[in-house]
């Protein structure tokens, strides 16, 4: 950084702006498939584990280990197979989503009254039926809790997938610290930031419209009763 | 929309986990339309039994015959889609609107969108809700509202055989008292095979037809409330329905089936006339006004006796006189007018009868 060359400048913003519309696109791309392929793991692990204490602890033992190996060093070991790839980079994405994801699925199928449960098979639900009708609805608010958080660590983390070249707002900040530049740098920094807060409120949004059921609840959250 | 219940058959049901058996040789038959009640302590075998009428509990051996038929032929599903379920938890769907709930087994059944509305309405009428409460959610609904539901659910589908696990159990004292009262109207103008469990024997009394009373999983006896009352087959069932039978026995017995007596009565309008004791002072209508002492004319008559109607409970009319320290109440037709009275005495003499 030169000195009294300013910390943002709108200039190179401004005739970027072509350029910051694809990294957007691409890092809720990359986001995206992460969440998604997360997702259509977890649901059927945590279906399998929800009533198998101890496979239940295996699954999150599995899923722990993998969120702990640090994304720099995961990317490195994985690149002698699959190279710098969108498949690299996803590995690691979907890998660090499984463990919210799969204990969120198995706290909401757990938060299903046992009673509801009974009354739904008492009454000549299939044992499917019972699950898409009644589990799967009931859960929903926890496994969405769990996909909100999954998602707003997934966009943090595409940042880092820059560095094996699958571009996203993370290339910007590569770029501002190679070239010692705090534009480009505090740009991608605030929009991966500005992009989680979005996101997140959406997905708020789908989830209250997805369980109108849960609104007296809210109202009484909201007047602080319990 | 009347229709007859089932007849339900168990013959030699066991089941058993691991080496216990939580039901032992269980034999009992419940007739079309009626009312039977398992009574017992927890761990009798009395929710076990009532869940392996409609398959959620699996018997190790023996028969289950609803109308004659083997339920254990049939695909458990579909044999629950014809089998009212009522459990105390109520288990309502919390994510479904209080029409939905109801709605469910007809939507299982694939009737369609006006026959299910049409049902609905009909069903919120029967358990005397207002219809504003169709697009709530359970989690807006007090305890007695929820059990209402429940009932309704069950009974959307017109099942001839219905289940009920202590229905009334978490709901306070009054309100289930009220829904007990309930019960029995639906009950009765419906025509329902019932099957219901419970621990309380005053339940028990009140709504059974039969009542059987099971202990570590065997059935003790299986009668009329009466019978149980009258003569209960070994310690643990007199234990059961306690000592207070005598008063039980009472309880379910109206006024109107004991002999009752003639009074003197005066119409109304008709002259005192002369002489000793007490007359019964009638008004228009034969309704009773109150007693008049023949030797003292220049008194308003008495109305200190009760006014009892032909359908009040034996109980409940000693309780009235006791009450109220007199020796007699008037006993009056559903219009209000004279039919006899009843004296303690007379209540006796029926307790007497029941020991």
């Amino acid at each position: 950084m030169t000195p009294g060359e300013p910390l943002v400048r709108w200039d190179w913003i401004a005739s970027h702006a072509g350029e910051i519309a694809t990294r957007i696109g691409e890092h809720l791309i990359l986001t995206g498939i992460a969440v998604a392929v997360g997702l259509a793991i977890a649901l059927p692990v945590g279906l399998a584990v929800a009533r198998r204490e101890r496979l239940y602890a295996g699954a999150v033992w599995a899923s722990g280990v993998l969120y702990t190996i640090p994304s720099l060093a995961l990317f490195a070991l994985l690149i002698p197979f699959s190279g710098l790839s969108v498949l690299t980079a996803e590995i690691g994405l979907v890998s660090y989503t499984l463990l919210i994801l799969v204990r969120n699925v198995v706290v909401g199928i757990r938060s299903v009254p046992e009673e509801v449960r009974d009354a739904a098979r008492g009454m000549g639900y299939a044992p499917r039926q019972v699950l898409w009708g009644v589990e799967l609805p009931i859960a929903l608010p926890v496994i969405v809790a769990g996909l909100r958080v999954a998602t707003v660590s997934t966009i943090g983390l595409v940042t880092v997938t820059a560095l094996i070249g699958q571009g996203g707002l993370g290339a910007f900040i590569l770029d501002g610290i190679q070239r010692f530049f705090s534009t480009p740098l505090i740009l991608g920094a605030v929009l991966s930031v500005l992009l989680a807060v979005v996101i997140d409120s959406a997905l708020a949004v789908v989830e209250r419209a997805l369980t109108p059921w849960r609104e007296p609840e809210r109202a009484l959250a909201r007047i602080g009763a319990t | 929309m009347s229709r007859s219940g089932s007849t339900l058959e168990l013959r030699h049901v066991t089941k058993r986990y691991g080496g216990k058996a939580a039901v032992d040789d269980l034999t009992l038959e419940v007739p079309a339309g009626a009312v039977c009640i398992l009574v017992g302590p927890s761990g009798s075998g009395k929710t076990t039994s009532l869940r392996m009428i409609n398959r959620l509990v699996e018997p190790t051996t023996g028969e289950i015959l609803i109308d004659g038929a083997d339920a254990r032929r049939e695909d458990p599903a579909a044999l629950r889609r014809r089998i009212g379920y009522v459990i105390q938890q109520v288990g309502l769907f919390p994510h479904r609107t209080v029409a939905d709930n109801i709605a469910t087994v007809p939507r299982l059944l694939g009737w369609k969108g006006e026959r299910v509305a049409a049902r609905v309405d009909e069903l919120v009428e029967l358990i005397g809700l207002d219809r504003s409460f169709l697009p709530r959610y359970p989690a807006q609904l007090s305890g007695g509202e929820r059990q209402r539901v429940g009932v309704a659910r069950a009974l959307a589908a017109e099942p001839p055989l219905l289940l009920m696990d202590e229905p009334f159990g978490a709901v306070d004292p009054i309100v289930r008292e009220r829904l007990q009262d309930e019960f029995l109207r639906i009950q009765r103008a419906l025509g329902t095979t019932v099957v219901f469990v419970t621990h309380d024997i005053d339940e028990a009394i009140k709504l059974g037809d039969h009542v059987a009373v099971l202990r570590d999983g065997r059935l003790v006896q299986y009668a009329p409330p009466a019978v149980l009352l009258d003569s209960p087959a070994d310690d643990f069932v007199a234990r059961v329905v306690g000592a207070d039978r005598g008063l039980k026995r009472l309880a379910l017995v109206p006024v109107g089936e004991l002999p009752l007596r003639q009074a003197d009565t005066l119409a109304d309008g008709a002259p005192l006339g002369g002489g000793e004791g007490f007359v019964l002072r009638l008004g228009p209508d034969r309704k009773p006004i109150g007693w008049v002492n023949r030797a003292r004319p220049d008194l308003a008559p008495d109305p200190s006796s009760p006014i009892l109607r032909r359908s009040t409970r034996a109980r409940d009319a000693l309780s009235l006189l006791l009450a109220a320290a007199v020796r007699d109440g008037v006993v009056v037709d559903d219009e209000g007018r004279y039919v006899g009275v009843i004296g303690i005495d007379e209540i006796a003499s029926t307790f007497e009868r029941a020991e």
